[in-house]
């Protein structure tokens, strides 16, 4: 069964429709592209699978439960987790606290064993001295913490929305191998949004492309990206 | 190491303040009760104030449980200890019914609610002549204790206790974590799982029961209430200046804020009467200007400048 499922997803801001009739799936394991011009409603599409968003009409199904209308914490219990593409650390919490709050909160544990996984989590992406406050962190340690605060909710399904925007190659390419082994490693269902193409061929197996909110491709990236209508779509938003 | 001497600090400071009454006579012991009681307020102001709702409503909850107190002492003949149970649950009650309307507002918008909701509770209690005793208020038959100094501030004492408990309970626990992201970004802490409806109930009532039972003890200590005692504005006010100059976001800021002002109020209602409260004007605008975290928040800033400075010498 699909993990994700999305039927006619639509979202219309007083006029603006952002996300228009997308229907797309997920599978398990898979790492999955959403690519498109800005404006094109890849954030808005996540806010609607995570619930940050309701959307306008459409549906959608988690392991083929209806959670259209599920408020958005419940979906981060169930296995739905995702990052921000404007960061939102809680700068009032330290580090470790910012993310072990997903593992108190949707997966129920108890604080020692929260930042028992917490720890564990942040060795894993390489994130150290987490008793810091986070406006000591650098950009890439910021990423690295939203990151590591997605993955504590231990989600089936995780969304990354422009984590490598602002990182130089390097650190983009550490990144996503990091990204990469997590998600083989946990079977995760990852959706990526990047601009950078060179990470969407890297992490990607299968990408979507919105445009003004409308799916107009789905394939693997090398046939996508020599689709006249992506081509189009990039080169109308360059022009 | 750390941890063991703050223990034994606190141990000496509950000692000291529990045996008050063997070396203070009954006027000192009734400016610690004032004291005692603004603090705890302070204390619960700003357990709720952590998830970054600012409540004006202090003095109507510290009045409804003031009234349920004596009323449920005078029209059904509770026992006065057990009234401040029952006025402590009462408030809890009223917070839960209240909470599932307010607390979908924020910001200013919460705040104005509060406010308006103590003043309904105020103009309640002055127009239902008959059951509440109307503008003249309520006469108890006795005072609680029979008005023994001692006894009156060991009851007021237990409260501020109970308080400083479930506020430091609010800090060591998830509610720590719940409350700051709620405060920090809703977004984040959605995503994290947290159920922020449910957290705001869950402090907005703890904290209303809180002042609610301070506002009990109060009553039965005094044997006598009114509408506008009950409901004074400085129940609201004092608590907040303190919380403020003390540090907010802590137990002990409001603590410390409560022992200054407190203290300091009573030598000036000496020398100036009323004196006190435009000190206490000054202190919340220059406060606000000038260390908006309090004092204990300038100590924890001077103390990262330190560690910082000392890391970058490494
Ligand atoms: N809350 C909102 N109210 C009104 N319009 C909005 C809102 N959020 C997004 N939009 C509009 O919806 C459209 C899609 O925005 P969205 O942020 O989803 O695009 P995006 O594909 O993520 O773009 P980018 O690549 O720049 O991040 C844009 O035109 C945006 O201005
Ligand atoms: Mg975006």
């Amino acid at each position: 069964m699909s993990k994700l499922v999305t039927t006619g997803l639509t979202k219309a801001f007083s006029g603006l429709v952002a996300v228009n009739d997308v229907s797309f799936t997920m599978e398990e394991g898979e790492i999955l592209g959403i690519i498109g011009p800005n404006g094109a409603g890849k954030t808005t599409f996540i806010h609607l699978v995570s619930g940050i968003l309701m959307p306008s009409s459409g549906r959608v199904e988690f392991k083929g439960k209806d959670i259209t209308y599920m408020p958005a914490h419940e979906r981060s219990r169930l296995g739905i987790a995702r990052t921000y593409q404007l960061i939102h650390p809680l700068e009032n919490l330290k580090v470790i606290e910012n993310v072990m709050i997903g593992a108190v909160f949707s997966r129920g544990k108890s604080l020692k064993e929260a930042r028992r996984s917490a720890e564990a989590i942040c060795a894993e992406l390489g994130l150290e001295r987490l008793e810091r406050d986070t406006a000591q962190l650098s950009i890439l340690e910021i990423k690295k913490m939203e990151i590591a605060r997605a993955l504590a909710n231990e989600p089936e399904v995780l969304f990354l929305d422009e984590v490598m925007a602002g990182l130089n190659s390097d650190e983009t390419l550490q990144l996503i191998a990091t990204v990469k082994r997590i998600a083989l490693e946990r079977k995760m269902a990852v959706g990526v949004v990047e601009h950078v193409m060179g990470v969407i061929r890297e992490l990607t197996q299968r990408v979507i492309v919105l445009e003004a909110g409308e799916l107009i491709a789905e394939g693997p990236y090398e046939t996508v990206s020599k689709n006249p209508r992506v081509i189009e779509a990039y080169l109308g938003g360059a022009a | 190491m750390k941890l063991k001497s703050s223990y034994i600090v606190v141990a000496v400071l509950s000692v000291i303040a529990i045996a008050f009454p063997a070396f203070l006579g009954a006027y000192p012991l009734n400016v610690a009760r004032s004291i005692m009681t603004y603090m705890a307020l302070a204390i619960s102001w700003d357990m709720l104030l952590r998830s970054g709702q600012i409540s004006f409503g202090i003095a109507g909850l510290f009045g409804l449980g003031s009234y349920a107190s004596a009323l449920a002492v005078l029209r059904g003949g509770m026992d006065p200890m057990l009234s401040i149970v029952f006025a402590a649950a009462f408030a809890g009650v009223m917070a839960y019914a209240l909470g599932f309307a307010i607390l979908r507002l924020r910001s200013m918008y919460f705040s104005i609610t509060t406010l308006a909701l103590m003043e309904i509770f105020r103009i309640v209690m002055h127009n239902l002549h008959d059951f509440s005793g109307g503008p003249e208020g309520v006469v108890l038959p006795s005072v609680i204790f029979k008005g023994a100094s001692p006894a009156l501030y060991w009851l007021c004492l237990a409260g501020l206790f109970l308080t400083i408990g479930v506020s430091w309970f609010f800090e060591k626990s998830k509610m720590h974590l719940a409350l700051t992201a709620i405060r920090n970004d809703e977004t984040s802490a959605r995503s994290s799982g947290v159920n922020i409806f449910n957290y705001l109930l869950i402090a907005f009532v703890i904290t209303s029961v809180l002042q609610g039972m301070m506002g009990a003890i109060q009553v039965q200590s005094y044997g006598f209430t009114t509408p506008d005692t009950a409901f004074d504005a400085n129940f609201t006010l004092l608590p907040l200046a303190m919380a403020l100059l003390g540090g907010i976001h802590s137990t002990i800021g409001p603590m410390a804020g409560a022992v200054l002002l407190g203290v300091a109020s009573e030598w000036l209602k000496l020398k100036i009467p009323y004196g006190h409260l435009v000190v206490y004007g000054i202190i919340i605008i220059l406060v606000i200007l000038f260390m908006p975290q309090g004092l204990f928040g300038l100590a924890r800033k001077a103390r990262r400048e330190r560690s910082k400075a000392g890391a970058s010498h490494e």
